[in-house]
């Protein structure tokens, strides 16, 4: 709190940022949208010691902490794009909740790819959901996270904070520009992880479709505050038993025989 | 982290935030220093209920529910709430956290490098299996209940 120099760094980005502004960029037969969010995380990167050293150490660690209060005030945001089209969101309550469940689109399509990566048991801990903190949390409690499948799922956690943000942000925009799929669904699918993951995507998403504005910041808070109150319990009594169960079918037809079973001190219980 | 500390913290991300809505946005700072006060104000409620209520659920949840009910039509000051707090660009409240953020991941490039290829690789098919498969079942659902 006390570090001046954090916050006026921040600041400085933060114009630089806005100043360049949103960037569009064709692609086929729509546009990709580069929201001034993602240059401030990029120039926020670049000016920490691995590169232009102008961040030191402490306003890394100050950064760090300070994550979770700068949040709360966009959260209170989202609030009040909820209250006004509640009517809405309540009657599309039952997409908001089933789509909870395409969680699990990332086992069916994350355990395959991974053993034909040759990954073995990580995949069970990288694939089994979008690897956010409690899922990490999860995997710590059941395998430990010293196991594979903790590696595994610290991996994907990694790739997630540095990459996820600015990744989830182009996919949302490609998705939009190329697929028929409605701003509306785009807009409940991006609560699936971190809540700058969903504002990287509905940022994108409201660059494209201005006048949607209200329904897609309020359709993507309300799906991330379910995941957060689902995810965990998605996570330990659907996505696990599926991700250990494909596993063994992924493997068998990898490698013709059945895999070694966990190492995991901590084990099932 | 005490209560004033909070409320600091809350204070110069809206003031960043301010600059930004205008550098941005094109919003006057006065014109939206109500709307910004107004967020500081939830947020600060939020926090202050998660110390007060012994059941164990994150100031955020607080925080949401909150500027939701007080913006539902109908609730006494919602429409003045919704019409100060639209002033204050959503994606402007959003550059500050992610240049926050920026500045931490540096932190967590070592770990990254020491992060196998492979596990890069599937971390992005994990990230767009959710994603997609999560959209695909939103789409369906939406379009049975003719709502899209």
């Amino acid at each position: 709190m006390k570090n001046v120099r954090l916050h006026v760094l921040v600041l400085i980005l933060v114009v630089i940022a806005e100043l360049i502004g949103t960037k569009t960029i064709p692609v086929g037969v729509g546009n990709i949208v580069l929201l001034p969010m993602l240059f401030a995380m990029i120039l926020g990167v670049l000016i920490t010691p691995k590169f232009l050293k102008i961040a030191r150490e402490k306003e890394m660690d100050d950064a760090g902490s300070l994550i979770g209060l700068t949040l709360m005030l966009l959260m209170a945001r989202y609030g009040t794009n909820i209250g006004p089209t509640l009517p809405q969101i309540l009657a599309a309550s039952p997409a908001l909740i089933l789509q909870e469940l395409g969680n699990l689109g990332t086992v069916f399509f994350g355990v395959p790819i991974g053993v034909l990566l040759g990954l073995k048991r990580e995949v069970i801990g990288g694939a089994h959901s979008i690897a956010r903190e409690p899922n990490v949390a999860l995997i710590g409690d059941k395998f430990g996270l010293d196991s594979e499948e903790g590696q595994g799922v610290l991996g994907v956690y990694i790739v997630g904070t540095v990459f996820g943000t600015i990744f989830i942000g182009l996919l949302v925009s490609l998705l939009a520009a190329v697929t028929p799929l409605h701003p509306y669904s785009l807009a409940m699918a991006t609560g699936v992880g971190s809540a700058s993951m969903m504002t990287a995507g509905v940022g994108s998403l409201v660059a494209m479709f201005p006048e949607m504005e209200e329904m897609l910041t309020a359709f993507g808070a309300t799906s991330n505050m379910l995941s957060g109150l689902d995810g965990i319990y998605m996570s330990l009594w659907l996505a696990l038993p599926l991700s250990e169960w494909l596993y063994k079918k992924s493997y068998k037809a990898k490698y013709g025989q059945l895999p070694e079973p966990s190492k995991a001190v901590k084990g099932d219980d | 982290m005490k209560l004033s500390h909070s409320l600091i913290v809350l204070l110069i991300t809206a003031a960043i935030t301010l600059v930004g809505n205008f550098a941005g946005y094109r919003v006057g700072l006065l014109e939206a220093l109500p709307g910004i006060l107004i967020l500081v104000a939830i947020a600060f409620a939020g926090i202050i209920l998660n110390k007060l209520i012994p059941i164990k659920i994150p100031s955020v949840a607080y925080i949401v529910t909150l500027s939701t009910i007080l913006t539902v039509p109908g609730v006494p000051g919602a429409e003045t709430i919704a019409h100060y707090t639209s002033k204050v660009n959503f994606l402007a409240l959003a550059t500050p956290i992610l240049a926050y953020a920026g500045i931490y991941t540096g932190k967590n490039l070592d770990a990254l490098k020491k992060t196998g290829w492979r596990i890069v690789v599937l971390a992005l098919f994990v990230m767009v299996g959710t994603y997609v498969g999560s959209a695909v079942i939103a789409e369906i659902i939406l379009r049975l209940l003719r709502q899209i």
